[in-house]
C-alpha cells in the first residue's frame, strides 16, 4: 500500500505544480463569464437552464475532456519525456502498482482541476439562480471523466510523445463524429458516458433532457452504469500500463 | 603487467555479482552494445570509453531499465529487467541531469527510501544527505540546485536503501573538484566495504584514481579490461604528440633531439611539439632539458590524448 500512495504523490504533486494546472483550470472557468454574460438581467430559470445546457455540450463535451486529456497525458509521459522515469522504474516496486499510482494521480490532478472551474461555474449560476445544488451533477460528471481520461490517456502518454495531440484527434474525431453518427459505438463513448452520469442527478427542463437525450444516443442515463463502464476502463488500463512499464524500453539509448 | 596484458583475459571476475553474458542492444539499425560478455565483482570497476561507446545503454541494460536485444544480465543472480524484487540492493545514477525539481532534496531522498521499503526512511534520508554533503541544502526545491548539487542528491538517493551493488553514469559530471574528491573518496570506500560499484566515465584520470580495475568500451564493445597500470603500460607504447609551450623553443628542441624516444620535432614560435614513443621519458628529460637550454616552460600538454584515438589504439592492440 505504501508504494502505491508514494507513486500517487509523487505523480500528483509534479501534476499539480506546473502553470498547466493553472492554464486548464481558467480554460474550464471560462464558462462562468459566459454564464453569467448570458444570464444577466433573465430570469433564474433561464439562467439555470443555460447552465445545464452550456456545462453538458460546451463543458463535457470540449472543456472538460480536453482539459483531462491534457493533464492525464502527463503524468508518465512527462517522467518519461523529462528523464525522471528511472527513478520510478528502479525501486523494486511492481508494475501494476505503479500504472494504478499513475492512474489515480491523473484521475486526482485531473479532478481538482475540473473541479476548481466547475466551482467557479456553479458560484456564479448559483448566485443567479438561487438554486445551490445545480452544481452537484457537473461535478459527478467531472469524476467520471476524470477517471475516464486518466484510464484513455495515462498509456497514451507512456506510449507517444505526442499523445496529446493523438489524443485531441481522438476527441475530435470519434468522440465528436463518429460516435455521433454510428450509434453503434456510442456505448464506448466517454462523452456519452460522462453525460449519463450528469443527466442521472441533474434536474434538466424539458427541452435541456430533449438535447442530451439525443446526445446520448443509445446510452441509456444512469450514474451507476457510467460508474461501472469507467471502473472496467480503469483496470483494463492499469492491466495495459503494467504490461508496456514491463515490456517496452521507456528510456533511449 | 605489460600492454600485452590489458587485454579481453580480464574480462570476467571470481565471484561476480553482476554478469553480462553475450550481452547486445540494438535500435533499429544501429548497434549500441555489441555481444559484451564480462562480469563485476565486489569493489570498484571502471567503465571507459569515448562518448558514444555504449557505456550508457550497457548501464541501462544492467539496471533493467533497457531489455536486451539478446544475451543475458543478472544481478546477483537474477534478472533485473524481471526480477523486480532486485532493485533492493542496487542503486543507480542516471546520466540525465533531471530530477524531481518540484521536491526538496530531503524529500526526493525520503521518497527514494521509502519506495525501497527502508525502515526509518526520515534517518536513512538524513544519513545520505550527509554523506554527500547535502544537509545545509537538504530542504530547498531540487530545481534550485547547481548540476554538480543535482548529482550528488541522485547519489545519495541511489544509496539510501545501503545497496549491495551501484551503477553510477558519468557521477561526477558538473561536480566541482572538492565535491569531486568528496565523491571518488565515498566510492573509494563503498568498494572497500564491498560493495560492487561500476563507474562510467570518459575521462581516464577520474577513473585512474577510484577504479582498481577498469572495462573500456569501444563502438559497443568491450576492448579491453584490466588494471589502471597495464591500462598506463599499454597507453605507453603508443606514440604520442606533445606540445611544450616554452620561451626558448629553439634552444630546448635541439636538447631534445638527443633522445632515442623522440621521433620528430616541430618548432614553432613559442612552442615545441615532439612526437615520442615513450612519453614517460620525455616527462623524466624535461626538466633537465629546460633547465640545461635555459628555457623556461609555461605549458605541456598532449595533442592527441582523445579516447577515442585512446581506445582505438587499445582495439588495435587486440
Amino acid at each position: 500500500m505504501r508504494p502505491l500512495l508514494l507513486v500517487v504523490g509523487s505523480i500528483t504533486g509534479r501534476l499539480m505544480r506546473r502553470g498547466r494546472s493553472l492554464a486548464m483550470f481558467f480554460l474550464t472557468a471560462s464558462l462562468a463569464p459566459l454564464i453569467f454574460l448570458i444570464g444577466l438581467g433573465r430570469s433564474g430559470e433561464f439562467a439555470a437552464e443555460m447552465y445545464n445546457n452550456i456545462t453538458s455540450s460546451l463543458g463535457m463535451g470540449i472543456l472538460y475532456p480536453v482539459a483531462a486529456l491534457v493533464v492525464s497525458t502527463a503524468a508518465l509521459g512527462e517522467e518519461r519525456k523529462a528523464h525522471t522515469l528511472p527513478f520510478l522504474l528502479l525501486k523494486p516496486v511492481a508494475r501494476p502498482v505503479i500504472a494504478l499510482g499513475a492512474l489515480i494521480a491523473a484521475a486526482i490532478s485531473s479532478f481538482v482541476v475540473l473541479e476548481a472551474g466547475v466551482l467557479v461555474t456553479w458560484l456564479v449560476a448559483g448566485a443567479m439562480t438561487g438554486e445551490w445544488s445545480i452544481g452537484i451533477a457537473t461535478t459527478a460528471g467531472v469524476a467520471v471523466q476524470s477517471v475516464a481520461s486518466a484510464a484513455l490517456f495515462v498509456p497514451l502518454g507512456l506510449l507517444l510523445n505526442r499523445a496529446t495531440l493523438v489524443g485531441l484527434g481522438y476527441l475530435f474525431l470519434w468522440e465528436g463524429i463518429l460516435a455521433a453518427l454510428i450509434s453503434g459505438i456510442q456505448a464506448s463513448s466517454v462523452y456519452r458516458i460522462v453525460l449519463s452520469a450528469w443527466a442521472d442527478l441533474a434536474a434538466m427542463t424539458p427541452d435541456t433532457y430533449d438535447v442530451v437525450d439525443e446526445a446520448l444516443g443509445r446510452v441509456a442515463i444512469g450514474a451507476g452504469g457510467a460508474v461501472a463502464k469507467v471502473m472496467v476502463m480503469a483496470l483494463v488500463s492499469v492491466f495495459l500500463t503494467g504490461i508496456v512499464l514491463r515490456r517496452r524500453d521507456l528510456v533511449g539509448e | 603487467m605489460t600492454g600485452a596484458e590489458w587485454t579481453t583475459d580480464a574480462l570476467h571476475v571470481g565471484e561476480p555479482t553482476v554478469v553480462a553474458s553475450q550481452l547486445s542492444k540494438w535500435f533499429g539499425p544501429k548497434v549500441a552494445v555489441s555481444e559484451v560478455d564480462c562480469s563485476f565483482g565486489p569493489g570498484v570497476t571502471g567503465l571507459l570509453g569515448p562518448n558514444g561507446a555504449g557505456k550508457t545503454t550497457f548501464l541501462r541494460v544492467v539496471a533493467g531499465l533497457l531489455s536486451p536485444s539478446s544475451g543475458e544480465v543478472t544481478i546477483l543472480g537474477r534478472t533485473p529487467r524481471k526480477k523486480h524484487a532486485v532493485h533492493r540492493e542496487v542503486g543507480f545514477v542516471p546520466e540525465d541531469e533531471a530530477v524531481y525539481g518540484h521536491m526538496t532534496a530531503r524529500r526526493f531522498i525520503h521518497w527514494s527510501a521509502a519506495m525501497s521499503r527502508v525502515d526509518g526512511p526520515a534517518e536513512a534520508a538524513r544519513r545520505a544527505l550527509e554523506t554527500v554533503h547535502l544537509t545545509k541544502d537538504a530542504d530547498r526545491a531540487l530545481a534550485t540546485f547547481s548540476k554538480g548539487m543535482r548529482q550528488r542528491a541522485k547519489v545519495a538517493a541511489a544509496l539510501v536503501h545501503d545497496p549491495t551493488v551501484l551503477l553510477l553514469d558519468e557521477p561526477l559530471n558538473g561536480t566541482d573538484p572538492l565535491q569531486r574528491a568528496r565523491l571518488i573518496d565515498l566510492f573509494l570506500n563503498l568498494g572497500q566495504e564491498g560493495r560492487t560499484i561500476i563507474v562510467s566515465s570518459h575521462v581516464l584520470a577520474e577513473v585512474e584514481r577510484m577504479a582498481g580495475r577498469v572495462v573500456a568500451m569501444v563502438d559497443g564493445r568491450v576492448a579491453a579490461a584490466g588494471s589502471v597500470p597495464a591500462l598506463r603500460d599499454a597507453m605507453s607504447d603508443k606514440p604520442r604528440l606533445i606540445r611544450i609551450e616554452t620561451d626558448r623553443p629553439r634552444p630546448l628542441a635541439k636538447r631534445l633531439l638527443g633522445g632515442d624516444w623522440v621521433e620528430a620535432v616541430k618548432v614553432g614560435p613559442e612552442s615545441v611539439e615532439i612526437r615520442t614513443t615513450d612519453s614517460r621519458a620525455l616527462g623524466h628529460d624535461l626538466a633537465v632539458a629546460a633547465r640545461e637550454s635555459g628555457a623556461r616552460i609555461t605549458a605541456v600538454s598532449p595533442e592527441d590524448e582523445s579516447l577515442d584515438s585512446v581506445f582505438r589504439y587499445l582495439v588495435d592492440l587486440r
